[in-house]
């Protein structure tokens, strides 16, 4: 088997999405259980992203995080600073940051204009 | 042991700390144990559930090379690469340096592994035929004729892409049950699999019928006297 690897082989064409300027916005009860989380110290950060994954192929991934090494946008909303990745940007742009407040599957919920559907878990969207 | 050019065959490297996980959550087999020297195959399918390519994934240790098919390579790689964001996932297409045949009729004693012979990568894929790899620089000769390989097949219900395995199909009517894992967690087309299999709803069956049994338009495979049929299961 020829792998290449010796050598440099040219890379599958993958088309990178272009980046968005995303807008968001954070539901009073999300930012009451923000404000649970974080404390008085806002100088953590809360990092929405995307991963591939889950039943319908695209999963959410929050995070709270001093920092990354991803190249971010950063969005302030009443104080909390969200970090938006840029190479998901195309995927969160007018997302809804909420929260769910249920004994079974409650949570942060992304409420997510762009998905075409989603699984019941609401972790996993498409 | 006889041998039959795999010309449909195409040879992807995906490289990175993220590649492994990412196959993973694609497609219908569990890969995250996967370690050095061994082979697995497994399907990427459509949120219909439907096939969009069969792979045999080598894992190399620093890297994983991924064969798969050529007359589908682009829907498959139309299909990963916008989910690649921001993970370590790289993917090189090496087709046009390797050679691929089909030795079959074997009796492999070790399956999921993979080894070099003669500068000749053979993947023991399953107890009765290997993947053979080989860069193009290499001689390796695969002169069986196709007609005697799907004979073969038929005798064995092995399913094969073009034939059983195409996009109309999902991996449980084309024959390939066992590369849907029953224990892992969510891919794209997983619910409507799982749900299958836990209603023991499947739909249509890959079956060996003797030619005449029934209409042609469900024989996938024809054989002299017997051949491969996907149809409705009569007794769900």
């Amino acid at each position: 088997m020829d792998c290449g690897t010796c050598e440099t082989p040219d890379s599958v064409q993958v088309v990178t999405p272009e980046v968005v300027n995303v807008n968001l916005t954070i539901s009073s009860k999300a930012q009451e259980m923000l404000g649970n989380a974080f404390g008085d110290d806002r100088s953590m950060a809360l990092l929405v992203g995307v991963l591939s994954g889950g039943c319908s192929g695209y999963v959410y991934d929050l995070q709270i995080v001093e920092s990354t090494d991803q190249s971010c946008q950063e969005v302030v909303i009443d104080g909390f600073k969200v970090l938006i990745p840029n190479a998901s940007s195309h995927l969160l742009d007018g997302i809804e940051i909420d929260y769910v407040d249920r004994l079974m599957g409650g949570g942060f919920r992304i409420n997510n204009p762009n998905a075409e559907s989603s699984c019941g878990c609401g972790e996993s969207f498409a | 042991m006889p041998r039959v050019a795999y010309d449909d065959s195409a040879l992807t490297v995906w490289q990175g700390s993220d590649a492994l996980k990412f196959i993973d959550g694609l497609s219908s087999n569990k890969m995250l144990d996967m370690v050095k020297g061994e082979l697995c195959q497994t399907v990427f399918t459509s949120s219909q559930a439907k096939i969009i390519d069969l792979a045999t994934v080598f894992h190399m240790g620093d890297f994983l090379a991924v064969h798969s098919h050529r007359s589908k390579l682009t829907a498959l790689l139309n299909h990963v690469t916008p989910r690649i964001l921001n993970q370590d996932v790289a993917i090189l297409d090496v087709t046009s340096r390797n050679q691929f045949c089909i030795e079959y009729d074997c009796s492999n004693s070790v399956v999921g592994r993979f080894e070099l012979k003669d500068d000749i990568t053979y993947g023991y894929v399953a107890e009765g035929f290997s993947l053979l790899i080989a860069s193009v620089d290499v001689e390796c000769t695969c002169v069986g004729g196709i007609i005697e390989f799907n004979e073969w097949r038929i005798e064995n219900q092995i399913p094969w892409n073009g034939y059983e395995i195409s996009e109309k199909q999902h991996p449980l009517s084309a024959g390939l049950a066992h590369l849907v894992h029953p224990n892992k967690g969510c891919y794209i087309g997983q619910e409507i699999l799982a749900r299958m299999i836990s209603r023991g709803r499947q739909g249509k069956i890959l079956l060996r019928i003797e030619n005449g049994d029934i209409d042609d338009k469900f024989v996938t495979t024809h054989g002299e006297k017997y051949s491969l049929a996907i149809i409705r299961d009569t007794r769900q």
